[in-house]
């Protein structure tokens, strides 16, 4: 005689199996390692037992170590060995002016590349805020946008780093990339789980970001206020080495600190940034001020003309 | 702002594409992501002091623990005490834990 199988003990969760599963050995490796280095190095492990730190968790002491210099108006971050001085940022917005009153046949691209390679420093990362002011001018006046660094207190962890190719997202229970728009070539396919903010509108699918918001220092501690602040904020994106700029609304979070990029561009988002094959690159974010959301998502196209040797959508 | 100095030389994409494979929400790929992080940070620490002659540790550790982002003052000094070849050295500690860790989530 048959009977049909206990619920509660056979119907199981294949997918969250999966996840327990990878999690538990994940757990497993990291107190092997926590356990060896605390048998090679005690000095090192009473240091920072000492002060109260957690090795493993010490993306939070940065966090708070470099808040704290913010705050204190300490230098967060040495003046970039690229960004010589101000007289020279000023300058740079001064080409700027004239490069739209003086010399209307400059592409207005070549004149975005010349200020970035003035202002930007010569290492990736994080932006004083003296060259965040210069590239906000830059931007006004050249890609007629007004992008800001900082926007209503709320700031990136980087506003210069390197963005890296994301996958389409889910736009409701059951989608595939047998219905979704995608790219005719080198198509990156679909996410298999969700964004950060669960299914993502198909308004806001097509051009969206992707934003370290849980390396913020204050995301768990501010919620759900970031939570909401963060979810489809409009963002400019420009990228630093052929000047294509695009209007992306932030729709997930990361990528991870460990895979060496600071931000994620939707296949639509880095196919205009730089072409198929372009997967990853430098790029600055700014946020978009846009209180009347008239700013429409999608290529920003201040400039038709291209440049001789750095073609609009190619790098 | 949350920074630290060896960052740049963080390559596990592998990792992480695998990650985003099994997790299926926000919360569970950041919470996979932390544990990798964890493992990480103690994966370079380790390979830095090993490197590093016993005498220097108390004073990188104090610099570290004071600017834990400062990638030119932390890199500066490993080049005078353990040589050129630091970011390399990482950079190799990285790899080898990339194939660790990818051995695992695929076992």
């Amino acid at each position: 005689m048959s009977h049909d199988l206990p619920t509660t003990t056979y119907k199981i969760n294949i997918e969250r199996v999966d996840t327990e599963f990878l999690r538990n050995k994940l757990k497993l490796k990291s107190l092997e390692v926590k356990k060896n280095f605390t048998q090679r190095y005690p000095h090192v492990e009473k240091f920072f037992t000492d002060r109260g730190i957690d090795l493993g968790k010490i993306r939070d002491h940065s966090a708070k170590v470099i808040a704290t210099g913010a705050l204190t108006g300490t230098l967060l971050f040495a003046p970039p060995m690229g960004v010589k001085n101000l007289p020279q940022l000023t300058q740079a917005i001064k080409d700027v002016s004239d490069g739209q009153t003086n010399s209307p046949n400059i592409p207005f691209q070549e004149l975005l590349l010349k200020n970035l390679h003035a202002i930007l420093p010569q290492k990736i990362g994080p932006l004083d805020r003296s060259t965040e002011k210069s590239l906000e001018q830059v931007f006004q006046q050249i890609i007629g946008i007004n992008a800001r660094a900082g926007l209503e207190g709320e700031h990136l962890n980087t506003t210069y780093g390197y963005i890296g190719a994301e996958q389409h997202l889910m736009r409701y229970p059951g989608d595939t990339m047998a219905t979704h728009p995608k790219l005719p070539e080198k198509d990156e396919g679909m996410a298999p789980g969700r964004g950060a903010w669960g299914y993502v509108p198909k308004e806001n699918e097509t051009w969206y970001a992707v934003v370290q918001t849980l390396y913020l220092p204050d995301w768990n501690t501010r919620q759900p206020y970031l939570r909401d602040w963060y979810k489809y904020r409009k963002v400019l994106i420009v990228n630093t080495i052929n000047g294509n700029a695009v209007i992306a609304n932030i729709a997930d979070a990361g990528p991870a600190a460990f895979t060496g990029k600071q931000f994620g561009g939707s296949p639509e988002v880095m196919n205009y940034l730089g072409g198929p094959r372009y997967k990853k690159g430098p790029v600055i974010i700014f946020f978009v001020d846009d209180p009347d959301n008239k700013v429409p998502l999608g290529p920003v196209e201040y400039n038709e003309v291209n440049m001789p040797g750095v073609a609009l959508t190619q790098v | 702002m949350s920074k630290l100095f060896f960052d740049h030389l963080l390559q596990l994409k592998d990792v992480d594409k695998h990650i985003k494979k099994i997790a299926k929400t926000a919360e569970e790929r950041e919470e996979l992501w932390g544990l990798i992080d964890e493992i990480v940070h103690h994966k370079v620490m380790g390979c830095i002091l090993d490197n590093l002659p016993r005498q220097h540790h108390e004073e990188f550790l104090e610099m570290f623990h004071t600017s834990p982002h400062d990638e030119e003052l932390l890199f500066t000094y490993l080049r005078r005490k353990v040589g050129e070849n630091i970011e390399g050295l990482i950079k190799q500690e990285i790899g080898g834990l990339a194939a660790e860790l990818l051995g695992e989530i695929k076992s």
